[in-house]
């Protein structure tokens, strides 16, 4: 991480009190060790059971079978069908959240009545559950008793049940869901834009274009980033909403893949092999944001 | 800001530490899981009564159905003490007995003459596990098998039924046939006018959509497989069983829109909304239709059993549960006394005012029981041709194969033909046993 | 914004007005439905073409508080003239309050809010206070491989919780943490650290360092200067923080699902467990997700001023 900001300790204030080093310690060493023994250590647990045939469901010895899970899994085509969807959902739905979030903020970033009480309420959908919003889209979605169709005269169109319309579906609740997560980081970046930029922007008589484009793009860039890394990250993991939404095909994500197999048909150890496979796609994708956000940073 | 906000947090905390605290303090208390449905409201009620004989507590804990399996076996395989009973699936015996998960009650059956009050199907479907072992691991609680609801102005109009038979060439009647049913769902299909012709189950989740196809099935004379040697190719894949399917899939065009994620609530709610003509259900779930309040169409729904098949078979698929101690429960003698008191006759009579389902005989045969609501009849006709999946440990995973190759043929069309498609899960039922060393 | 107020600008900020109201409403409609809903006569919950004016009521919400069964027979007009208010709009619902002798069954949703409150409130406290530390830890001092330590920290959140829910349940079922206050609160910690650590890590390396120089100078001691200086200057940040971390906690499901049974079982997986009973009651889906929702709106509503600065500081370095 750039910018590490040290302190060279006084001698006078290190003499009296816990020593820093001490201090670093105290602070540091007990989150890493919390997440050591509550993340790293189940990770752990999981490798080896991945390895094996366990079932937690019944009270036979454990096998250790090799890579035989492994292999099975990236053989078969519907896990990589999984990831197909997973891939398509991220894509539409992250896109579709930075688009709508951004464009809410860039609204927003001018002087307009009741702004704050309309950023507050525009928050409202992310603080809900995913599970009970999900529910509620259902019946939103559903051509016979929800509103959505009538009020947009859709008529009777299957949102959950077309198999090509579900995984939109899904992603349409989750953008609505996590939009204004991105326009509160969006305007929150727009906010830190030096005032006098724009000035100076419109005293050489800049179009809006080349405002936008080379003064608020660039500096926004880093919060749009990390919105975007922790949105991916979060698509991916998502569950709930598509759960409760859809059981198609075309909407069964990796984590519904996962939870299939480790909680209702209960082979652990398979489950724990595919949960290794994304865990190492994440870690890959999230690395080379973390690499461009830290370049954004250093400009 | 942030002192308020610290006090709230600290207020909070201690709040929350004296309710921990209270919630530890109760002792003579039982419970007992179920899915969340009426049923398992009028055992609360039951329950209410033996609190209010015994004084001891009982709760009903429910959770909803499609979880309701996954809830239960994660506390099972925790060996968790949460439930001291289960009422669980009829297909959980193999994997509740083998598994360990439930306490033997064949002694109980023994010393309480429970085989000469509960009706013998019931007792094959719920508790025996193995087939014909003479061992039992659960008591028949709530009876219950697929049946249909269906729009009786609708059908007793007089032009409809002019219209009717003008195009078929028969009268319009309640079907006696799978080829009447989709007659007469073909004949009600009418997208214009926002009516449907048939609500079925779709939802793949857990066995919803499977109770629908399996009671097709089943009518058309087919079977899953043979239970005893684990035999499936040619019985699963058979030609009836695909035309079983096949007409699944014919009556899937004929449902309501965005019908693909659809169970119980939704089949009760195509009556209620005006939306189908006929609508598939498990019995348990017509209370809330034969309800004025909650359906404004009580006085004109109608109830009938599954329809025969082209060969005259006729069958439903068998829903239902039986009560299980559960064996890593502190209570279990506690259970007991809860179990002898329930399989009482007189308990058995009041579960049935109630609104449970009995399985008790004498109750099920009375005159009473069967004039009690519009559809205990039907319910009465069906529990005699009811056939049930299989009941092997790793019945999840056949479930999961099943729905994984039917349910996108049944909406969209894919995997080429209905043969194919059961091919395809006769290939992975055969190599899943062979899995598990079933069938030698 | 605008400093050159031409009439092009203006005629760009009425457009601009009138898009937000546009989005806003587009947004916010359909928790207009969700609230509305909680009011309404359970037969114009599902109706099309939407019932928009109607007379609220609050039977969804007496519903929600109590246990009840669907009547399998009309109520014996006697029985109804002598039930209090609350009970009879039961009755009208072809429904009856279940009794344990003579007093109402309440439903368990009093229950599992409660431990949604202890839950949430606990584990956010515990996951800001060791983030907000733990931050001051790597923005102060140097670190052997800090940048690799922060990317393990950032990357106990990549993983789907179902990952990490395969081992716990396997672990927290050898110690016995499984339907347990605690071991919801430990897990809800465990997902949140790690954001409350990068949150708390960014707004720190805002504050000066010069404050607690001349603080040490002055006499104080390191964990003095902590608490006296740092701590007041990091309150945005905390309490940007503390919202985010409070959503995901007491909105979690899955693992509450699957971990937690009639102990400890918060809230969100109540919710949807009230969709049984024949026929879904969306008026009493909806009475609970409009209860369930107000702690945190008031949460976020007390820090709004704080969560739209300190997410700011928290993330830009200039």
């Amino acid at each position: 991480m750039a910018g590490l900001a040290t302190l060279h300790p006084s001698s006078k204030a290190a003499a009296r009190g816990w020593s820093d080093l001490t201090i670093r310690n105290i602070f540091i060493i007990p989150t890493i060790m919390f997440l050591i023994i509550f993340n790293v250590f189940p990770l752990l647990y999981s490798l080896g059971y991945s390895f094996t045939d366990f079932r937690a469901s019944v009270n036979e010895p454990v096998k250790f079978i090799g890579l035989a899970n492994y292999r099975e899994l990236l053989n078969d085509p519907r896990i990589w069908n999984n990831f197909w969807v997973t891939a398509k959902y991220v894509m539409v739905s992250v896109f579709g959240q930075m688009v709508i979030g951004f464009g809410l903020a860039l609204l927003l970033n001018r002087k307009i009545p009741a702004k704050g009480l309309i950023t507050t309420l525009l928050m409202l959908p992310m603080m809900m559950s995913a599970a009970v919003v999900g529910l509620f889209w259902r019946l939103l979605y559903d051509p016979s008793w929800g509103p959505l169709n009538y009020v947009l005269g859709l008529g009777n169109l299957a949102w959950l049940s077309d198999a090509d319309l579900a995984l939109y579906a899904v992603a349409i609740t989750d953008i609505w869901m996590w939009a204004p997560f991105v326009m509160l980081l969006s305007l929150a970046g727009l906010s830190a834009v030096p005032q006098h930029l724009y000035e100076a922007a419109a005293i050489d008589r800049a179009g809006s274009w080349y405002t936008f484009f080379h003064i608020t793009l660039p500096l926004v860039s880093p919060l749009l980033l990390i919105a975007l890394i922790f949105r991916t990250m979060e698509a991916f993991k998502t569950f709930d909403i598509a759960y409760i939404l859809s059981t198609q095909p075309t909407t069964e994500l990796v984590s519904i893949k996962l939870y299939k197999f480790a909680f209702q048909e209960w082979q652990t150890g398979k489950s724990c092999a595919l949960a290794y496979i994304v865990l190492i796609m994440v870690l890959a994708i999230t690395n080379i944001y973390v690499k461009y956000l830290n370049k954004a940073k250093e400009r | 800001m942030l002192r308020r906000t610290f006090m709230s947090l600290t207020l909070g905390t201690a709040m929350a530490l004296t309710g921990a605290f209270n919630a530890a303090a109760q002792a003579e208390e039982l419970t007992i899981f179920w899915a969340e449905w009426d049923p398992a409201n009028y055992l609360q009620e039951l329950a209410n009564l033996y609190t209010a004989e015994t004084g001891v507590t009982i709760t009903v804990q429910t959770t909803p159905w499609p979880d309701f399996q996954t809830k239960t076996f994660a506390e099972f395989n925790a060996k968790g003490d949460a439930f001291d009973m289960v009422v669980g699936d009829s297909q959980w015996v193999g994997a509740g007995s083998t598994g360990g998960h439930y306490v033997d009650l064949t002694d109980f059956y023994a010393k309480h003459k429970v085989l000469d009050s509960m009706a013998p199907a019931t007792v094959k479907a719920y508790a025996e596990y193995p087939g014909n072992s003479g061992k039992y691991w659960s008591i028949p609680l709530e009876g219950d098998a697929a049946g249909w609801a269906y729009r009786k102005d609708w059908f007793e109009d007089p032009k409809e039924m002019e219209a009717f038979k003008a195009k078929y060439g028969y009268d319009l009647a309640v079907p006696k046939t799978y080829k009447e049913l989709r007659d007469i769902a073909e004949f009600f299909y009418r997208p214009d006018e926002k009516r449907y012709g048939i609500a079925i189950y779709t939802d793949n989740s857990y066995d919803a959509m499977l109770m629908g196809i399996e009671s097709t099935i089943f009518s058309y004379g087919g079977e899953l497989g043979d239970y005893s040697t684990y035999k499936v190719d040619g019985i699963l894949n058979s030609p009836q069983n695909a035309e079983a399917v096949e007409m699944y899939k014919t009556l899937y065009g004929f449902t309501p829109p965005n019908w693909g994620k659809t169970f119980f609530q939704e089949s009760n709610q195509a009556i209620t909304e005006n939306l189908a003509a006929m609508s598939l259900n498990f019995f348990a779930f017509f209370p809330a239709l034969a309800n004025k309040a909650s359906n404004p169409n009580a006085d004109v729904t109608g109830y009938f059993a599954n329809p025969a098949g082209p060969g005259g078979a006729q069958h439903a698929a068998l829903g239902g549960q039986g009560i299980s101690i559960v064996s890593y429960s502190k209570k279990q003698e506690e259970s007991m006394k809860f179990l002898e008191w329930f399989i009482k006759d007189e308990t058995q009579k009041k579960w049935a005012e109630l609104g449970g389902y009995t399985c008790n005989k004498a109750v099920l045969e009375s005159e009473a029981f069967r004039k009690a609501t519009p559809y205990n009849e039907a319910f009465y006709q069906t529990m005699f041709s009811v056939k049930d999946f299989w009941a092997v440990p790793e019945y999840a995973e056949l479930l999961t194969q099943i729905n994984n190759h039917v349910y996108p043929y049944v909406i969209s069309g894919e995997g080429g033909s209905a043969q194919a498609v059961l091919d395809n899960v006769t290939k992975e039922w055969t190599e899943t046993f062979k899995k598990y060393g079933r069938g030698g | 914004m605008a400093v050159v107020t031409s009439s092009r600008k203006k005629v760009w900020n009425r457009v601009a007005i009138a898009a937000v109201i546009v989005i806003a409403i587009a947004f916010l409609s359909p928790l207009y439905w969700i609230g509305s809903t909680a009011f309404k006569p359970r037969s114009l919950a599902t109706t099309v073409p939407p019932t928009v004016f109607f007379q609220p009521e609050i039977t969804p919400f007496i519903k929600l508080f109590t246990k009840r069964v669907q009547l399998t027979k009309p109520v014996d007009p006697a029985v109804y003239d002598a039930a209090p208010w609350y009970e009879q709009r039961i009755y009208d619902g072809g429904e009856r309050i279940l009794r344990v002798g003579p007093n109402i069954q309440l439903s368990q949703y009093p229950n599992r809010f409660m431990n949604s409150l202890i839950v949430a409130i606990i584990s956010t406290f515990i996951a800001v206070s060791m983030g907000t530390i733990t931050a001051y830890g790597f923005s102060r001092f140097k670190m052997a491989g800090e940048a690799d330590w922060l990317f393990f920290i950032l990357s106990t959140r990549m993983l789907p919780p179902i990952v990490v829910a395969i081992p716990m349940y396997l672990m927290y079922r050898v110690v016995g943490l499984n339907d347990s206050h605690v071991g919801l609160i430990i897990l809800y910690t465990a997902f949140n650290l790690s954001f409350s650590v990068w949150l708390m890590k960014g707004f720190m390396d805002e504050i000066p360092k010069e404050y607690e120089e001349a603080a040490l100078v002055d006499g104080y001691t390191r964990i003095q200067s902590f608490f006296k200086i740092v701590l007041p200057e990091a309150v945005t940040g905390i309490a940007a923080t503390s919202v985010f971390c409070f959503i995901t906690a007491w909105n979690e499901y899955a693992f509450a699902l699957i971990m937690t049974n009639r102990r400890a079982q918060t809230t969100p997986p109540f919710i949807p467990s009230q969709v049984g009973s024949g026929l879904i009651d969306w008026t009493v889906i909806a009475a609970g997700t409009l209860l369930f929702i107000i702690p945190v709106a008031v949460f976020t509503f007390m820090l709004r001023n704080h969560l739209l600065r300190g997410v700011t500081f928290g993330a830009i370095r200039k």
